[in-house]
């Protein structure tokens, strides 16, 4: 059955937006310094408690995309699917932070992973990660300016435009001046607002919808599949998938990495699990009305499954329910593009700047500037990509295989000091070209030449599960795992993984990597690097 | 209640429920680093 979305007025529209905008602003006056310090600016003051950083890292980590994304993974897959979309964005920020521990050990004082990269390498290592991040935060901003002008234009008579443009203005608004403070301090606030509506909200549609009695009844017209919490549909469509991109997403994300950087050092592993948690449970929890609304035979407006939850809320609960989930929405893309335009004055502040233009010698107050001024670059970009609605799927498959290709080289660097620039620079260039081919099918994937990526793909998830255990288990069980895994994988993937091409040219970027970067470290005869001289470069820029 | 319906309504309850632990202890969290702040006469970010 099709249905009609509730309208608020405009003059509704624009006062919640006035309000959740101009509250937020005005909560940044309370910790709004005059002048404004250059490091605290990116990563506050490196102390950030358990419960700030965890809201902090929660918020962030949730936005627009990921219960909308959820819920169409409920609606597509049944059962299993808001578990294989949560699951694995959740395990995303739990497996970096074991890696995390290692980053700030190594440099206590950073501000982005490229500065530690820069420290272990040279700038050519470091501008590879710092482009993927800034590509990454700028898609991530125009995904959520997007989502406002979305939400705005479903449910109100505004225009789509008018959504983007308030959304980009409100958030420059409140994180121009005090930077990657204001970002944390209203992420709190952000989430109790978003966390607190989800609690109320998903069981509410639950018993509109007629209670889990309706449910289990409708769960009757569904596939096999869809009624199954192991289908193998589901794994091999959205969990796999998804699984094998938690280290490349959490590798190659700066929001990540600022907060790894900014939090006290002996809470890391505390608020990584918190965030885990909290994310885990909201965008479960959220996913769930997607599989609701397909026990209830719903149509998604316009065959869009993003569509589903506005369609759901609108139709079954109160209009207070559902200026609720308004705030609930702008409250998630908010708190992920403060966070994106805190990355990306940070990368161009540190990174760009500070050792690439100034070459160590930065002048703090132009950095600040600088800073300020990439926020501002930052939300006319984002607006604009938004506003003309650019296909970005050719950038967003690029940044993908760009994150996956880095996993391996970042993470070997930090560890094992054999290895070089050369092995870093090229590992990942020929991973990307390899994965090019595959992705884009620029070759027959057919006879000898299918079973050569199949083998470098097993290769490639023979890594991914390699360096999760090594994160929690050590080097031992890591490689145990590894080669357990590239065994399995190889016996199961052969003549049978060609047919899952995004999936084979994500492992294959995994793997290509892997072997070039080992390779050409183990064949170099550069001296080991002295892994103390990382903190030595990497200082704060105030007290330069 | 029927188990299939009990099972299902865990299912899908579960995760407001682990939502609101998860909030509350991130309330309690904050409230004890703004406590902290105060005490070193220090800036809460």
């Amino acid at each position: 059955m099709d249905l009609e979305l509730y309208q608020f007025s405009t003059t509704t529209v624009l006062l919640m937006l006035a309000a959740f905008y101009g509250g937020t602003y005005l909560l940044t006056l309370l910790i709004r310094k005059k002048k404004e310090s250059t490091d605290a600016f990116m990563v506050a003051n490196e102390r950030i408690g358990i419960g700030l950083a965890s809201s902090s890292m929660t918020a962030t980590w949730i936005w627009a995309a990921s219960f909308y994304a959820a819920a169409t993974s409920g609606y597509t897959y049944g059962v299993s699917g808001p578990l294989h979309y949560g699951l694995w964005g959740a395990l995303m920020i739990l497996f970096i932070y074991p890696f995390g521990q290692r980053f700030r050990k190594l440099a206590p004082k950073a501000h982005t992973l490229g500065e530690l990269i820069h420290a272990r390498h040279g700038s050519s290592s470091q501008l590879i990660l710092a482009i993927s991040n800034v590509l990454g935060s700028t898609i991530s901003l125009m995904v959520n300016f997007t989502a406002a002008g979305a939400l705005v234009s479903v449910l109100s008579p505004l225009s789509f435009q008018t959504g983007v443009l308030i959304a980009g203005f409100g958030v420059l608004a409140y994180t121009f001046w005090s930077g990657f403070r204001a970002a944390v301090f209203t992420d709190f606030v952000q989430l109790v607002a978003l966390m607190a509506i989800a609690v109320v909200i998903i069981p509410a549609v639950l018993f509109a919808m007629g209670g889990p009695s309706a449910f289990v009844t409708g769960l009757e017209g569904l596939t096999l599949e869809q009624q199954s919490f192991f289908s193998k549909t589901a794994f091999l469509e959205q969990g796999a998938p998804f699984f094998f991109a938690v280290l490349a997403y959490a590798i190659g994300n700066q929001t990540i990495s600022q907060r790894l950087f900014a939090v006290d050092k002996e809470h890391i592993k505390s608020t990584f699990i918190t965030a885990t948690l909290g994310y885990g449970a909201i965008v479960i929890g959220l996913g769930m009305i997607g599989l609701l609304a397909l026990s209830a035979g719903i149509q998604p407006m316009d065959g869009d499954t993003n569509n589903l939850i506005p369609q759901v809320v609108s139709t079954y609960l109160s209009p207070i329910m559902i200026a609720l989930f308004f705030i609930l929405v702008i409250s998630s893309l908010s708190s992920t593009a403060d966070s994106d335009l805190c990355a990306l004055s940070a990368i161009i502040m540190a990174d760009v700047y500070g050792k690439n233009i100034a070459k160590d010698n930065p002048d703090p107050k132009r950095m600040l500037l600088i800073g300020r001024v990439t926020m501002i670059v930052a939300t006319m970009v984002g607006i604009i990509f938004a506003s003309f609605a650019l296909d970005i799927l050719v950038m967003l498959v690029f940044v993908g295989a760009l994150w996956g290709a880095i996993v391996f080289p970042v993470i070997a660097s930090v560890f094992w000091d054999k290895v070089t620039n050369a092995a870093f620079t090229w590992s990942v260039v020929i991973a990307m070209i390899m994965f090019c081919l595959v992705r884009f099918e620029l070759i027959p994937l057919t006879g000898a030449i299918a079973y050569f990526f199949e083998f470098i793909s097993s290769i490639g998830a023979a890594v991914v599960i390699g360096l999760m255990a090594f994160a929690f288990l050590g080097i031992r069980l890591g490689v145990i795992f590894a080669i357990v895994a590239g065994v399995a994988s190889m016996y199961y993937t052969a003549d049978f993984l060609r047919d899952y091409t995004v999936l084979m040219a994500s492992l294959t970027a995994f793997g290509v990597s892997t072997i070039v970067c080992t390779v050409m470290s183990l064949m170099s005869k550069a001296p080991r690097f002295d892994f103390r001289t990382i903190s030595e470069e990497v200082q704060s820029y105030d007290n330069q | 209640m029927d188990m299939k319906v009990a099972f299902y309504t865990f299912y899908i309850l579960m995760w407001p429920a682990l939502t609101l632990g998860v909030l509350f202890y991130i309330c309690r969290a904050v409230w004890r680093d703004v406590k902290e702040a105060k005490k070193n006469n220090q800036g809460l970010v």
